[in-house]
């Protein structure tokens, strides 16, 4: 990534006077808070400082490696189905009428108006057995209640499933933004070069969006890792210990409002904020996707 | 002078493939697939809207006619009244919650987001390129990863449970501040800014009457989505106000302050009648969970209908902004 410094821009101090507001916001939202649980992260329970002692310790509790387990197998199950999904499903519906695109498109959209709690309500009532739309599948497994549906090993798939059901949507327009930009004489090249749909989409477009595709996956695996609503909607209605510390996140949260242990937690919530900025910093510079001038 | 235009073109025509079997049997694959996946989009949705003209069953196993039926529109208006009858929950409070929070945040998004992508473009200064790297790490970083920090920071602060511990992270959107830099560095803004330069304008006027004016497009699109992330936050607000606000000193526990809920956090407390509350010690894995019940026991229909209200105002934004989502436009700004 190249920031340059162009001859138009005008050396003058009153930019910082445009500047100052969203500054101080970021401070007082983004920087202090970072810097306030760093400083929790790096000192002892009675305020001083402890080296890494907070992250070995954490790393060491009995709930923290499979917290990172689950979120692994998590992670496994929903990545796989965003980069064989969303990319089969964007070159397919590339390929295809405009209208009926932006039809089939719309439906997928449609579930992001219920990110984040309302989905993950929806998806409760989805799989409980009597009521639901899918009772026949329900059935067919030999779910009676709802805690069949919501059996341990099944929270994985669940998990991806909602995660899924109300991200993809936004990722097939991502896609679909990202196909529409090729060139039309490309295409048009490949199909006089006697290349047919398969051929066209695997050595013609794929290439062409494979930033996006790894822009999704880094941003997918950065946001995963920060699963929350997810296990706790689901560890409230099922009222099961063992899903109060399911994710990363919720394990940070349980360790400090049960156990008060602030330390802890902050260690928790850097060891996940370096993950994401490392994430950030990979797609910043190495995707591309994200320039800085025209 | 109009330049000249000439266009070469060769056409080929290429001849459509003659139709096989193989080349239909893909045909018919590529279409089941298409129609599973959006069967698998839509019915949930399809579901919930149906649900909310049924009687809905109160308990486990009493089914009331087929999951995918429609029940009446009267049987809808019944529900309606239900909900908002006061006996579930503080729906009323818990959406004006959301409104006032969501739309606070907003208008902080776009107050200083916009001059802020403005003097990243047009103004050379010291840290200029800092402030840049910092906005883009930010807008990369999935916002779930400041909750943690921002509640432990309300909580050194003591403004857990104040509405400004969620507006303040709402108005927080570095996308729309990358947006709109890059929307005002383009060499049309600068030329328009220099002409009015000339013309006597001081820094202030150029923005006011010449920036301002240009950037209705993108007011649109920080506007929808920074509603959008905002109504459907969960995690901030059930930090801020559940986990945490419920929380005094030193372990006490004190009442929760519902009255001042938005509404994902309202709702979904009222769905999960079996959670357990904040500081209750944790029970063994239950085995005896037969289905979702609200705290007042009303059936399935009116908490379809509850769920369907939450998300009413975020469904009407994204219907209205649909051609222009859906155009993949909003990522164009990108390539």
């Amino acid at each position: 990534m190249a920031i340059r410094r162009k001859p138009q821009l005008r050396p003058r101090k009153s930019g910082y006077l445009f500047v100052a507001p969203y500054v101080a916001l970021l401070v007082v939202v983004g920087i202090y808070p970072v810097g306030y649980a760093a400083n929790l992260a790096l000192t002892s329970f009675t305020a001083h400082f402890a080296g890494l002692t907070n992250f070995i310790n954490s790393y060491h509790d009995y709930q923290f490696v499979p917290a990172f387990e689950n979120i692994g197998k998590f992670l496994a199950i929903w990545l796989t189905a965003l980069v064989v999904l969303v990319v089969g499903l964007s070159l397919v519906l590339h390929s295809l009428n405009r209208r009926v695109s932006a039809a089939f498109r719309f439906v997928f959209y449609l579930p992001a108006a219920l990110a984040g709690s309302a989905s993950v309500m929806l998806w409760l009532f989805v799989l409980q057995p009597g009521d639901s739309p899918w009772n026949f599948i329900l059935r067919w497994l030999g779910y009676k209640t709802l805690g069949d549906s919501l059996a341990p090993g099944n929270l994985p798939v669940i998990f991806a499933l909602i995660a899924f059901w109300t991200g993809a949507g936004s990722w097939i327009v991502v896609m679909h933004g990202a196909l529409a930009t090729i060139p039309e004489d490309l295409l048009e090249a490949a199909k006089l070069d006697g290349a047919g749909w398969w051929r066209t989409a695997v050595h013609v477009k794929l290439p062409l969006i494979q930033r996006w595709i790894a822009y999704m996956l880094i941003g997918a695996f950065a946001a995963g890792t920060q699963l929350f609503v997810e296990p706790q909607l689901v560890s409230e209605a099922t009222a099961a210990a063992s899903n109060q510390t399911w994710s990363p996140n919720q394990l940070a949260v349980f360790l400090s409002f049960h156990l008060d242990n602030f330390n802890y937690a902050a260690a928790i919530s850097i060891d996940l904020l370096v993950v994401a900025l490392i994430c950030a910093a990979v797609i910043l510079m190495r995707t591309g996707l994200f320039k800085v001038g025209h | 002078m109009r330049p000249l235009n000439i266009s070469l073109r060769f056409d080929v025509s290429v001849t459509p493939q003659p139709w096989t079997l193989a080349s239909g049997l893909r045909r018919l694959v590529l279409w089941a697939v298409l129609a599973v996946v959006a069967v698998f989009f839509a019915v949930p949705i399809v579901w919930l809207l149906l649900e909310t003209t049924r009687a809905g069953q109160t308990g486990p196993d009493s089914q009331v006619g087929a999951p995918l039926a429609f029940g009446s529109l009267h049987q809808l208006v019944q529900n309606w009244q239900v909900l908002f009858s006061g006996l579930v929950g503080q729906i009323g409070t818990w959406l004006a919650n959301s409104a006032l929070y969501s739309g606070s945040g907003v208008l902080i998004a776009v107050g200083l987001g916009v001059p802020a992508g403005y003097g990243l473009a047009t103004f050379d200064f010291f840290g200029r390129r800092l402030l840049l790297f910092a906005t883009m790490i930010a807008m990369l970083i999935p916002s779930t990863a400041l909750v943690l920090p921002l509640v432990l920071e309300a909580h050194s602060l003591g403004m857990l449970s104040s509405p400004l511990a969620v507006i303040l992270p709402y108005g927080f959107f570095p996308f729309g501040v990358y947006i709109a830099y890059l929307y005002f560095n383009t060499p049309r803004v600068f030329g328009l800014l220099a002409a009015a330069r000339s013309d006597g304008c001081n820094e202030w006027q150029a923005f006011r009457h010449v920036a301002l004016p240009l950037s209705t497009p993108i007011l649109g699109l920080v506007v929808v989505l920074d509603f959008i992330a905002s109504w459907t936050n969960y995690f901030l607000p059930w930090g801020m106000y559940l986990a945490f606000g419920c929380a005094g000193s030193a372990g006490t526990t004190i009442a929760c302050q519902t009255t001042r809920y938005p509404v994902t956090l309202g709702v979904a407390q009222q769905l999960m009648a079996g959670a357990p509350a904040p500081f209750a010690i944790p029970q063994p894995a239950s085995v005896t969970l037969q289905s979702l019940q609200m705290q007042t026991n009303a059936p399935a229909s009116v908490e379809a209908l509850l769920i369907l209200v939450s998300v009413a105002p975020v469904i009407v934004v994204l219907v209205i902004a649909q051609r222009w989502i859906a155009s993949g436009r909003l990522q164009g700004i990108f390539v």
